[in-house]
């Protein structure tokens, strides 16, 4: 009796072996990374990213795929922890995966670039930091793509934006000195407003995991700086906003991309989310955005928030990438990337250069937070960046 | 500066008082530092929101709007507390079973709470409603947070309620003897089930209110509870078991840290501090307290 059982079980399994196999071959799929944080502190970023890439992939599906073949998005959960992310990457690229969707954090992305590069997997990611896409030795990182402008073009803008329109030279800056995206922030910025004549009153940082900085502040306080500079993520922004407050200090801020919606929403506060300035990727008004912003609202019943956009690009670039690559697999899609020129996207016309794997020509909308609400102040290029 | 950072200390020292205090009450009674602590509080965090988005309907004035909020978050963690003693701890205690398992136990606890709030609520930001007007007000020349002054009223008062649950009511008279000897009690016609639940929802009171706090002061997060590691530092250093001594060691370590953060910077504040814990422990290893402990889980 237990062996004729045995025997069932055994065929029972290798049937379902074999049907997967057969399965698998007849289903044409081409399989592309997502690598996000879906349960860690930066996850509701990550959840928007993977929700962006879904709705791209969902509309490429519906309109027949490439030549036939669908995308199937595989998302590995990062945890905004460098470790899982390798193990992630590591499993996609077993699995086949032909491109990677990559997260918005600089720290995984520095971690990836020569695993990625050995691997021939590429990884299409909004780390800001120079050097996940550019090796010390000035040569692009084989198989490392940026798709929004690097951590030198926007604390450049936001530097610029300061001190050339603004008329604020006496700056006082706060950053996170173990997050490589504050840090690839913070330094540029400074050196422009060095450079520009300008003054750093009080250089303040903090480590990962603090939640009061009211000494920090209390210091750029008395420093006599005439503004606050603070690139990191969303909630040590909603911190750093209401303890300005607290302890008095009556300056504007200005911001990265993470003063971005929801931020105001969650300071709570229109008193204390107030003279903030950011530059965000796009204007919400842009025509666009339009599709992809009514899929999401009808999909989930809430407004996008930026990486929604992000995300949903990056599934683009990689299908362009296949065009002009000729293929699909992961080699022709890396071999694609660096062609791309003049992809109109949501987050604005992309182009890669194969200098440096960045978007080139990419402006910034600036904004100003008043009150807890968004006021749109246009595009805005420093006169460096037009030469 | 001198006044605002000792000021500051203080508030930050609240935080981890209210933490410190359910560890010293669990280890008295169970003899390990109970972790799943961090957990309840992430839940409580959360679950004070649900309660303040559906109360604020209801509700006008914002004073009695927050009572309910952190009445509700306290009801909670009450309730946790005691499923998590169900759960992970009463047959670890039936089987006798070495301190070493009911820490393992609560972390996988404290882990599990967490996980389970990432799952729900991690796609979305979520901060409390706004419940006071006013966010400082002036003391001494220097600016002082509402909810700061609030949380450290709150641990003073907390702990009180505490003692006077320990000193003079019988169940704190059962919880106290079961410190001793779970057996005796047991013995002497007490219900020991009974006793340990009571204590570890006190535990999970303390832990539903220092969750709003935190949910208030830092936004709301699945890991809103990793903050327990510090509440856990202060009951050593206050000496575990010890709950007056868990108030001055949370107290201490929220103004070394920002005298360390002023002076020397953040980046090097976590190194002086554990420099100045470790040489405190070599000198004298019981904690400011002084409570002797036979057991350190």
């Amino acid at each position: 009796m237990k062996n004729g059982m045995g025997k069932w079980l055994f065929c029972a399994v290798l049937v379902a072996v074999l049907a997967g196999f057969a399965g698998a071959a007849s289903a044409k799929e081409i399989l592309i990374g997502n690598m996000q944080d879906i349960s860690g502190p930066t996850s509701v970023w990550g959840n928007a990213v993977t929700r962006g890439a879904e709705i791209a992939i969902e509309k490429i599906n519906a309109a027949g795929g490439i030549d036939g073949a669908m995308l199937k998005l595989v998302t590995m959960d990062t945890k905004a922890n460098v470790q899982e992310a390798i193990k992630g990457y590591n499993s996609l690229v077993s699995s086949g995966a032909v491109a990677v969707v990559g997260p918005p954090v600089s720290n995984i992305g520095l971690a990836l670039a020569p695993i990625a590069g050995k691997a021939g997997v590429p990884v299409v990611g909004s780390f800001i930091d120079p050097r996940v896409t550019v090796g010390e030795d000035g040569k692009p990182q084989a198989a490392m793509f940026l798709m929004q402008p690097s951590s030198v073009q926007y604390s450049e803008i936001m530097a610029s934006y300061t001190i050339d329109v603004l008329g604020l030279r006496k700056v006082g800056v706060l950053y996170d000195q173990s997050n490589a995206f504050a840090v690839s922030l913070m330094k540029p910025y400074v050196e422009y407003i060095k450079a520009a004549g300008g003054e750093i009153a009080s250089e303040q940082v903090y480590t990962k995991g603090d939640k009061d900085f009211k000494t920090q502040l209390a210091k750029i306080r008395e420093a006599g700086a005439d503004c606050l500079y603070f690139p990191n993520y969303i909630q040590e922004a909603v911190l750093v906003t209401n303890q300005r407050k607290q302890v008095g200090l009556d300056i504007p801020i200005i911001g990265g991309l993470d003063f971005a919606p929801p931020f105001a929403s969650l300071v709570n506060d229109p008193e204390a989310a107030d003279n903030i300035y950011l530059a965000n990727n796009f204007s919400e008004k842009e025509p666009q955005l339009k599709e992809v912003w009514d899929i999401y609202k009808g999909k989930y019943g809430e407004n996008p928030v930026n990486k929604v956009f992000l995300g949903y690009d990056k599934i683009l670039l990689i299908r362009e990438a296949m065009k002009l690559g000729g293929g699909t697999s992961a080699a022709q899609v890396m071999a694609g990337m660096p062609q791309v020129k003049d992809l109109q996207g949501t987050t604005g016309v992309l182009t890669i250069s194969p200098e440096t794997h960045q978007p080139v020509g990419l402006s910034m909308v600036m904004y100003k937070i008043e009150k807890g609400a968004y006021a749109e102040l246009g595009r805005y290029v420093p006169e460096k960046h037009k030469k | 500066m001198l006044v605002q950072n000792i000021l500051n200390g203080i508030s930050l020292g609240s935080v981890y008082a209210l933490i410190a205090v359910g560890f010293a009450l669990i280890f008295n009674v169970l003899k390990f530092s109970n972790f799943s602590q961090g957990g309840v509080m992430t839940v409580t965090a959360y679950a004070g929101y649900v309660a303040s988005r559906y109360l604020s309907e209801h509700l006008d004035s914002s004073l009695v709007l927050f009572s309910a909020v952190l009445a509700a978050a306290a009801l909670s963690g009450a309730l946790i507390a005691a499923a998590v003693e169900r759960l992970a701890f009463r047959r670890l205690r039936r089987t006798k079973s070495e301190p070493v398992y009911y820490f393992i136990s609560s972390i996988t606890m404290g882990i599990l709470l967490e996980n389970l709030i990432t799952i729900y609520a991690s796609s979305n930001f979520y901060s409390y409603p706004r419940f006071f007007t006013t966010s400082a007000v002036p003391l001494f020349g220097v600016n002082v947070a509402v909810t700061d002054m609030m949380m450290f009223a709150l641990s003073i008062t907390a702990l009180l309620a505490l003692l006077f649950i320990l000193y003079r009511t019988k169940i704190g008279l059962g919880i106290r003897a079961a410190c001793f000897d779970v057996n005796t009690v047991q013995l002497m016609g007490m219900n020991p089930d009974f006793l340990v639940t009571m204590a570890l929802m006190i535990s999970g009171t303390l832990g539903g209110v220092s969750g709003v706090f935190l949910g208030m002061n830092y936004t709301l997060y699945p890991q809103l509870g990793q903050m327990v590691v510090k509440g856990f530092v202060a009951s050593v250093l206050g000496g575990l078991g010890s709950i007056h001594g868990a108030v001055i060691g949370a107290v201490l370590l929220g103004v070394l840290e920002i005298f360390f953060i002023s002076w020397v910077g953040a980046g090097w504040a976590p190194v002086f501090i554990f420099v100045v814990m470790l040489a405190f422990l070599l000198v004298r290893p019981r904690g400011i307290a002084g409570v002797i402990v036979q057991e350190k889980a």
